[in-house]
């Protein structure tokens, strides 16, 4: 039996590995007793291969622990796609629009499955967070579109 | 008697208004996710840290701290109740506290878990506060050659002695060094992995990993099979003292697992989890009848409450007197030292003497004040098991966004937090260690620039390292460490 993630694991890092070698070739290496910017990436890029190609190896011939298994990955999907979506329009939009729209997702992945329950506390959090923050703990938050509200 | 009035000194920091309430609101809040499985300690402190940024240095070390031992005290409660440990450090009370539960006496698992996490943490602080100051005072001495030798043996232990597999704690630990190179380099002063980006030019900032890699990361495990509403099977709770037979069973566990709890706590990659395994070990061996554990025996849930409570407290020592942080939790309790531009180290003691002092005498009252808080509303803090997930996960992103955000008004660090969050998810899902990586994180910097000052005292010579008998004691241990494992898988393979 492959263990397949360890190959996988190890082959990213390979990768990156040598992304960092070749990196810290262009800042220039140096030696041990006279090291230039890039002596430690160096040897850390070549420390993440070496250290990978073992893991391959084991990982190849089905070593080591089997994983975790996955449990039901499309919520994490979801909940990284909403936060990757959140981190672009924060500022466009404004954090109140944008918190309703993450704390929306986050109920409604969670089995909270009434949309009037779930408009009305993600509207509430999001408009009383914000104002809670900024008006109280003196915390900047983008106002974005909704900015005439003050 | 410096000792004494050190001490003094220090509760008249401890007790003052403002502190002795962030004691107390560290012990709640510590108490309150020490129950609820879905947040541990170092994700809450995460959280914490930007509410910290205005207080007063010693005050928000008072609070994190709190958060940290405390924890340790609730973490118990879910474990004998439900057979879930609240924290990783307390799986082993789950052995014998919920059989005791099933027999009817969760009272006295409770009572005696909580007085045995009293012991050991005033007992911890009391020996904190002995040894700091020599090994402070010691530590002073150290030059650049002592503390290359010294972080490197700190990373290796914290790699060796973590229950993952040693392979990939190492490449979390490369990782980790990898990330600290992000910007400025050190020495030369050259940009290192930067992509051109001016954003990352200052470095990647310590608090959006961390925030990444415990919150989101937890967050993100939990929502794959999010916990119902916990089924609390129904048992009295009246009585939670123990009787005096328990006593005349727990007192000896409790001491022994205070001793092995604060040794083991010392040392990096140690801490509580370790050492619970190990005080239930050897009680189970001290025992008269061994075959009673497993089957609500109440030594086994004091001496590994005992050791994880006096653990937590001794792996403050190596942080506050060396500057090196042995567990995630105490990650987080330095990086929050260095946003009041205090370095943890031997200087700290002599440079910041109230804070050292103050947070000392900060434990002896938050311990107080946990046993008031866990005894006698034990009903109240299982109550807390009731709030429904999707509540806590909402309050999570809301949070986490905002401490992210408000660094410094950029929405480009909230994108950087997701991304260590789903770097921190598929670590954890994969047997790949974080406490390596955090540490290295933290270390990496300072590493390269002390490495680069020794040969620049020596003259580019490697044998500084050796000459000098303090670094070429730790080097003798670094070796011994790597060691060990080779030894052991070879020793298997010929028996």
């Amino acid at each position: 039996m492959q263990n397949k993630r360890d190959v996988i694991a190890s082959v990213f890092l390979i990768v990156i590995g040598i992304a960092v070698l070749l990196w810290s070739i262009r800042l220039q290496v140096g030696t041990l007793l006279r090291p230039m910017p890039g002596f430690f990436p160096f040897w850390v890029g070549f420390g993440i291969i070496a250290l990978s190609l073992v893991l391959l190896v084991q990982g190849w011939r089905g070593r080591g622990k089997a994983p975790k298994a996955y449990g039901n990955w499309q919520r994490p999907l979801i909940m990284v796609a909403g936060l990757a979506v959140y981190s672009v329009v924060l500022d466009p939009l404004g954090y109140i629009l944008s918190t309703l729209f993450i704390a929306a997702i986050t109920l409604r992945i969670l089995g909270v499955l009434s949309w009037k329950m779930i408009g009305v506390s993600s509207l509430v959090l999001s408009v009383s967070v914000y104002f809670i923050f900024t008006r109280l703990l003196g915390v900047e938050l983008p106002a974005g579109i909704l900015s005439f509200l003050g | 008697m410096d000792l004494f009035i050190n001490q003094l000194h220090g509760f008249s920091i401890a007790l003052s208004p403002l502190n002795l309430l962030y004691a107390f609101v560290g012990a709640v809040l510590g108490t309150a996710i020490g129950v609820l499985p879905g947040l541990g300690p170092a994700t809450t402190i995460a959280l914490l840290l930007p509410v910290t940024y205005t207080m007063d240095a010693t005050s928000a070390v008072i609070l994190l701290a709190g958060v940290y031992y405390g924890a340790m005290y609730g973490g118990s409660t879910t474990s004998i109740l439900l057979n879930i440990p609240g924290e990783a450090a307390s799986v082993v009370t789950c052995l014998d506290g919920y059989k005791m539960a099933r027999k009817g006496r969760a009272g006295p698992a409770l009572g005696i878990s909580a007085i045995g996490s009293f012991i050991a943490g005033t007992i911890g602080v009391f020996l904190m506060a002995m040894v700091a100051p020599v090994l402070a005072r010691f530590a002073l001495k150290f030059g650049p050659a002592e503390y290359s030798a010294l972080v490197i043996c700190g990373l290796l232990m914290a790699v060796y002695l973590s229950e993952e597999s040693i392979l990939k704690g190492l490449l979390m630990m490369l990782i980790g060094l990898l990330l600290g190179m992000v910007g400025i380099d050190p020495v030369h002063g050259e940009e290192r992995f930067t992509f051109g980006l001016l954003r990352l030019t200052d470095g990647i900032n310590f608090i959006l990993v961390a925030m990444g890699l415990f919150a989101v990361s937890e967050l993100l495990v939990n929502l794959e099979t999010p916990a119902g509403a916990a089924d609390i099977f129904k048992t009295s709770l009246k009585g939670v003292l123990p009787t005096r037979d328990d006593w005349q069973k727990c007192w000896a566990p409790i001491f022994r697992g205070t001793s092995i709890g604060f040794l083991i706590g010392v040392l990096p990659g140690g801490g509580a989890i370790i050492s619970s395994f190990m005080a239930y070990a050897v009680e189970k061996k001290f025992s008269k009848h061994p075959e009673e554990f497993g089957q609500g025996a109440i030594e086994g849930v004091a001496s590994p409450e005992a050791a994880n409570n006096a653990a937590s407290t001794s792996s403050f020592i190596p942080l506050l007197t060396l500057g090196i942080p042995g567990n995630n939790a105490i990650a987080m309790l330095f990086v929050a030292l260095m946003i009041h531009g205090i370095q943890p180290g031997p200087l700290l003691l002599t440079e910041h003497p109230n804070l050292f002092w103050g947070v000392i005498a900060s434990m002896y009252v938050g311990n107080v004040m946990l046993l008031g808080l866990n005894l006698p509303l034990i009903g109240l803090w299982v109550r807390l098991l009731k709030v429904p997930y999707h509540f806590l996960a909402v309050l999570i992103v809301v949070i986490v966004m905002i401490g992210a955000y408000s660094l410094k008004n950029s929405a480009f660090d909230v994108g950087m937090i997701v991304i260590f969050g789903v770097f921190g998810y598929v670590a954890r899902k994969n047997g790949f260690p974080f406490a390596p990586c955090v540490l290295a994180m933290i270390l990496g910097r300072t590493l390269e620039q002390s490495v680069q000052q020794a040969l620049k005292i020596s003259g580019a010579d490697l044998m500084i390292f050796i000459e000098r008998p303090i670094s070429a004691t730790l080097l003798a241990l670094i070796v011994l460490v790597v060691l060990i494992p080779i030894f052991k898988r070879v020793w298997k393979r010929t028996c």
